[in-house]
């Protein structure tokens, strides 16, 4: 067996685990899992909804849903899929009343990963080559990660994307959803999803390097 | 897309990076990739960035949930099952 199929078979032990303990009334297992997901949901129903207390409404409208449906859930997706898939649901006709556009259709104007002054000009040598190299940050970067400081500045990176790329990078690469999972989540295309991800990921590398240069 | 069949640039590999560690672009574009960053000390910074940036991310943890809605949320918990 694969590390991946060992790991997905924990995270199936675990997810039965904490589905039975939720059916069994379980308030602590119910408040953790509000907690994990909370910062997700909000943004994700952002994308739908204008403003942050109709967002709040469909995130708890969601786990209204979420405890009425606990007995009828099959677990043929998993928890977090079904769960988000309630909200997106929920958001979308919130979103409809309110006449918002579907917000992954378009992806809006290009953004570059990193600002084009950086790389040499077409008429230059070595055009798109390092004007200077990025800093290395190796030898900093396990520590920086460990760093509530560091954190912070991510923290604060991210709650200032749009909420499209904020969404996909949260799904991503805070609650460890797969790319088909999100894509069939938001109904989003494959490309799209990355081209969300490249940007929210790019725009939270220049953060950290604006903090770990200065 | 690169512009050139037979090479990267370094602005190029700035756009690609993420279609490269999701395994995503096509055979040729991945061996021009590497190609890059085996020879690019910037490049291969770059991308070591992207990765810290992607456990960063991983690790910042949950926000806190609005005492009103937690409240809220756990007493509709606990009457699930009598109505």
């Amino acid at each position: 067996m694969t590390q991946a199929e060992l790991e997905g078979r924990d995270a199936t032990a675990a997810e039965a685990g904490l589905l039975a303990r939720l059916r069994a009334g379980d308030e602590a297992a119910f408040e953790g899992l509000v907690a994990r997901h909370y910062a997700t949901m909000l943004a994700v129903a952002m994308t739908y909804v204008k403003g942050r207390a109709t967002a709040e409404e469909v995130v708890q409208e969601t786990w209204l849903g979420v405890i009425q449906g606990l007995d009828r859930f099959e677990g043929r997706s998993s928890l977090k899929t079904w769960i988000l898939s309630i909200l997106v649901h929920k958001a979308k006709s919130r979103g409809v009343r309110e006449a918002r556009s579907v917000p992954f259709a378009s992806l809006g104007p290009d953004e570059p990963a990193v600002a084009p002054e950086r790389f040499r000009d077409r008429g230059e040598s070595y055009p798109g080559h390092w004007r200077a190299f990025p800093r290395d940050w190796s030898a900093s970067a396990a520590s920086a990660v460990e760093d509530r400081e560091t954190l912070r500045v991510v923290m604060g990176a991210i709650a200032a994307l749009p909420p499209a790329q904020q969404t996909v990078i949260r799904m991503r690469d805070v609650e460890g959803f797969s790319p088909e999972e999100v894509c069939a989540a938001l109904d989003v295309s494959e490309g799209n999803q990355r081209v969300l991800l490249h940007r929210a990921r790019s725009r939270v590398r220049a953060a950290l390097e604006g903090h770990l240069d200065a | 897309m690169p512009e050139s069949p037979d090479r990267v640039t370094c602005q190029e590999v700035t756009e690609l990076v993420t279609g490269f560690l999701e395994g995503a672009l096509p055979a040729d574009e991945t061996a021009l990739f590497e190609q890059h960053i085996n020879f690019c000390g910037g490049c291969d910074w770059y991308v070591d960035e992207m990765r810290t940036t992607i456990a960063a991310v991983g690790r910042i943890g949950e926000e806190d949930v609005p005492p009103e809605l937690r409240d809220r949320l756990l007493a509709a918990f606990r009457d699930r099952g009598r109505s």
